[in-house]
């Protein structure tokens, strides 16, 4: 379809919730299907990169500031396609590159240090309860302002947060209580390695090019696909639980969260096209009496 | 097995505190040429500031 040609009309007013049901379908449509290619080259150029990282430092190629700098945006970066993999956006079960959709997911995440399928299942669950305070296991990012919403993303990854028992409980709900274990197991395997290259001499490169950037990059992440999209976090609702608006850091900055609201409403259209969805989906959101900010 | 993750993953903060944050403590005031206090080694006094986080971090569930 030419998702270029709008076919919005000037006035909806007179449109049932049907209709109007109806042409925001349409609309959704025409930007979803084609294979989103800048999201596979994303998650494999940003692995790759980070990996490199590794050699560069070691080899005194680089500085080691320099790759702290990188790493941090390797990190911040490799959310966002392993994200439409949980939403199968790349390729369908039973489709040709259903293999590729799988291995962005898992290309991604380990350097975050959860597994793909652990987020998929989490992150489905997140769609079917947001902002239900017992059910949504994002919940803890609920905050009233941006300061607060930083420090709450700190305070439940520490070893009495709920963050972690949300999510188990999550994959338990769901009867994915095997991939509890998977993600101890990557958590291990996570300090097994930096506690290695600690002892060998590389406790600097290990903080400094992993534990440090991971943490300044799930704090990213956090905030900008968690806590700013949703907040007040205490609506629930296909229209009211997620909103449109305009960040101080730009759609880039924020990560192309000022959309979000398109993404919960039709979670199968690729991230990149969800700007331009949006503009032409807003009449619709309008009409529903959507937040949709200064957007 | 089951019994001995679950004994690990409790004591998680001390193992990280000594497998981690020992030796970049160490070697962090290495790289800045900072000498322990009373004449110890780097690394003793790494022991010491680590050992105690991480112990505190397990009593409380808290690293800060």
């Amino acid at each position: 379809m030419n998702a270029a040609k709008a076919i919005t009309p000037a006035d909806l007013s007179g449109m049932s919730e049907a209709e109007l049901r109806k042409l925001e379908n349409q609309i959704a449509r025409k930007y979803s299907g084609r294979l989103p290619w800048e999201a596979v080259i994303w998650a494999f150029g940003n692995t790759a990169v980070w990996l490199s990282l590794w050699p560069l430092v070691l080899l005194d190629v680089i500085p080691l500031w320099l790759g702290f700098i990188i790493a941090t945006l390797n990190m911040t970066l490799c959310y966002l396609p392993t994200h439409d993999a949980q939403h199968d956006i790349i390729a369908r079960k039973g489709q040709k590159l259903r293999w590729l959709n799988e291995a962005v997911g898992h290309a991604t995440t380990w350097m975050i240090i959860y597994p793909f399928n652990v987020l998929r299942v989490t992150h489905m669950d997140h769609h079917r309860h947001t902002n239900d305070p017992e059910l949504d296991c994002d919940i803890t990012s609920k905050a009233d302002g941006p300061w607060q919403a930083i420090w709450e993303t700190v305070k439940h990854r520490q070893p009495n947060g709920k963050r972690a028992p949300d999510y188990f409980a999550s994959l338990a709900r769901n009867g994915r209580e095997d991939l509890v274990l998977l993600a101890i197991l990557y958590r291990l395997a996570f300090i097994a390695i930096i506690g290695t290259l600690a002892w060998n001499g590389y406790a600097l490169e290990a903080l400094f090019l992993w534990w440090l950037p991971f943490q300044l990059g799930i704090t990213y992440i956090f905030f900008f696909l968690s806590w700013a999209p949703h907040r007040p976090m205490t609506v629930q609702g296909r229209y009211r639980d997620t909103r449109s608006w305009k960040s101080a850091v730009g759609n880039i900055g924020s990560m192309g969260m000022q959309y979000h609201i398109v993404h919960h409403l039709h979670p199968y259209i690729p991230l990149t096209q969800t700007p331009a969805a949006y503009r032409e989906l807003r009449p619709i959101l309008e009409a529903r009496g959507c937040d949709l900010g200064a957007n | 097995m089951q019994k001995l993750l679950g004994l690990v993953v409790a004591l998680l903060p001390l193992i990280f505190a000594f497998a981690f944050l020992v030796p970049v403590i160490a070697q962090g005031m290495d790289a800045l040429s900072l000498q322990a206090p009373f004449g110890l080694p780097t690394l003793t006094f790494a022991l010491m500031v680590g050992g105690a986080w991480g112990l505190v971090a397990q009593l409380t569930g808290r690293w800060i």
